[in-house]
């Protein structure tokens, strides 16, 4: 029964946003159903993100409790949920620091703690993508000659300055990369990864419809 | 070990330095540099110039805090342009953590400096979770996906919305992401209902999507911070991702010579079995 009834409602919504996509949802009922199970959809999504809050909420509070490693920092995660999470939900009718409003306390945190701290972290990137291509990026062979060749060719033709040492060359060179890098080699190899990719997501979505993949029930 | 052998194994704080260096120096001494626009920038540019006045825009916030620095100034050059077209915006987001947020501040900054109304002339509806479903689901009815815009007003109310039903009222879509959402607005929304649409995303994330606007599927694309960069210059708004123009340059040259130096370094040193190496 616990396999039975999933599998039998992921059939029936797939089977029904596949054929109303041949239907006019204005004037059949199939194309009907297909909005009425998008608007469930996003409501379903909704509860998931608070059954996210509920798991993460639950792995820190037992890690606090029972003082593991690192158990500090669990506490800090609960804090910040929280601190974050609750003046959003209060009405702002409270008070104007409620809510999720310019001036409200979540803005303000959001702004000054939350956005400046996941900038910082993807800004120290540019640190280690710079001393790991000082370490790693050697021309061992000849693919990973091409590969670093080309890195160079489209790094420089990326920033002004770069693109400037070009035209000392040629004054079409950036507009060849553009033409045969960019829409030529690069193109033809993302075509190859998207009809690939594409193919494997329409196949695997069968399997879910026809209930051969239940690793989404937790299930081999 | 020779000078070559400590070349390449020279710490990796000296790199850091050299990179803190190069990301200051322009703030410190900025300078111009001409930014020549690439095709892919200026069919987006065209395509909404070609806009009638008065059209309805969706344009989206799909990026998160951390990649704002080449995401954000298209928004800012995005909304310059629409606002200047007497444009109809509605912004959207399929992202949770400050989408609805970025998109308050970014359109209502833009909308102050041309006098532009809300409810009248832009709408934030913000966000909803389940991105297919919501995508697919404003093809027919944007309303039943979105019964209020961010702050809680049901579209009923906002009299921009009143004519907008679902895609079909909908003249462009000008989607600025730094994920793969933007193949979701394609393959559900372009190869569905048809509706044109151009997208800014980060420069790691643009070598993908020039397939798509080469099949017709895109119109025109920005990637990463050159491209803010490139339609700064096209709106005539030269802004912060001008200005970056120079650290990212800089940066760029610091990592060739790094590479140069590091090969250079592997070829003439004794040492070549350099794995396992810590960055």
């Amino acid at each position: 029964m616990r396999t039975t009834v999933p599998v039998i409602i992921a059939f029936l919504s797939g089977i029904v946003m596949i054929v109303s996509f041949f239907f006019n949802p204005d004037r059949t009922i199939l194309g009907q159903i297909e909005s009425e199970v998008l608007v469930w959809v996003t409501i379903v999504g909704g509860f998931t993100l608070l059954l996210g809050v509920v798991s993460i909420t639950r792995v820190n509070f037992r890690s606090v409790r029972l003082q593991k490693e690192g158990w500090f920092f669990n506490l800090l995660t609960l804090i910040s949920i929280f601190v974050m999470a609750i003046p959003s939900i209060l009405p702002v009718s409270w008070s104007p620091l409620f809510g999720d409003r310019e001036g409200s306390i979540y803005d303000w945190l959001f702004t000054n703690v939350d956005s400046i701290m996941m900038q910082t972290m993807f800004g120290l990137l540019a640190f280690y993508i710079a001393s790991a291509a000082y370490r790693a990026f050697r021309a061992r062979n000849a693919e990973a000659t091409i590969l670093l060749l080309t890195a160079v060719l489209v790094m420089l033709w990326r920033v002004p300055m770069g693109e400037a040492f070009l035209r000392l060359f040629s004054d079409d060179l950036p507009q060849w990369i553009n033409s045969y890098v960019m829409n030529g080699a690069n193109m033809s190899v993302q075509r190859g990864i998207i009809i690939g990719a594409a193919l494997g997501a329409a196949s695997m979505s069968l399997r879910i419809l026809l209930g051969i993949e239940r690793t989404y029930m937790g299930k081999g | 070990m020779n000078f070559w052998d400590k070349i390449s194994s020279l710490d990796r704080r000296w790199i850091y330095l050299l990179v803190a260096i190069a990301v200051i120096l322009p703030l410190i001494f900025p300078a111009d540099f001409p930014v020549r626009i690439t095709p892919e920038a200026t069919q987006l540019y065209e395509a909404i110039e070609a806009l009638p006045d008065s059209s309805v825009v969706l344009l989206t916030f799909d990026y998160y805090p951390s990649s704002t620095a080449e995401t954000e100034p298209m928004s800012f050059a995005a909304l310059h342009q629409l606002f200047r077209k007497d444009c109809r915006v509605f912004t959207m987001t399929t992202i949770p953590l400050g989408g609805p947020s970025i998109a308050e501040r970014v359109t209502r900054t833009v909308a102050q400096e041309y006098g532009k109304q809300y409810g009248i002339d832009f709408v934030n509806l913000g966000y909803k979770a389940n991105y297919v479903a919501v995508l697919k689901g404003m093809g027919t009815s944007i309303e039943a996906i979105y019964p209020t815009d961010n702050s809680g007003t049901p579209l009923a109310q906002l009299p921009m919305m009143q004519n907008i039903r679902n895609y079909k009222d909908v003249s462009f879509i000008f989607a600025v992401a730094d994920n793969a959402i933007v193949e979701y607005w394609i393959s559900i929304v372009n190869a569905q209902y048809g509706t044109p649409i151009g997208a800014g995303v980060t420069a790691v994330s643009a070598p993908k999507y020039y397939s798509f606007v080469s099949s017709g599927q895109m119109t025109g694309l920005l990637g990463g911070m050159k491209g803010a960069a490139e339609y700064e210059q096209l709106v005539s708004k030269p802004a912060i991702a001008m200005k970056g123009m120079g650290i990212q340059s800089l940066i760029h040259l610091l990592i060739i010579g790094l590479v140069l130096v590091g090969n250079i370094g592997y070829f003439f040193g004794k040492k070549k079995g350099t794995r396992g190496i810590s960055v």
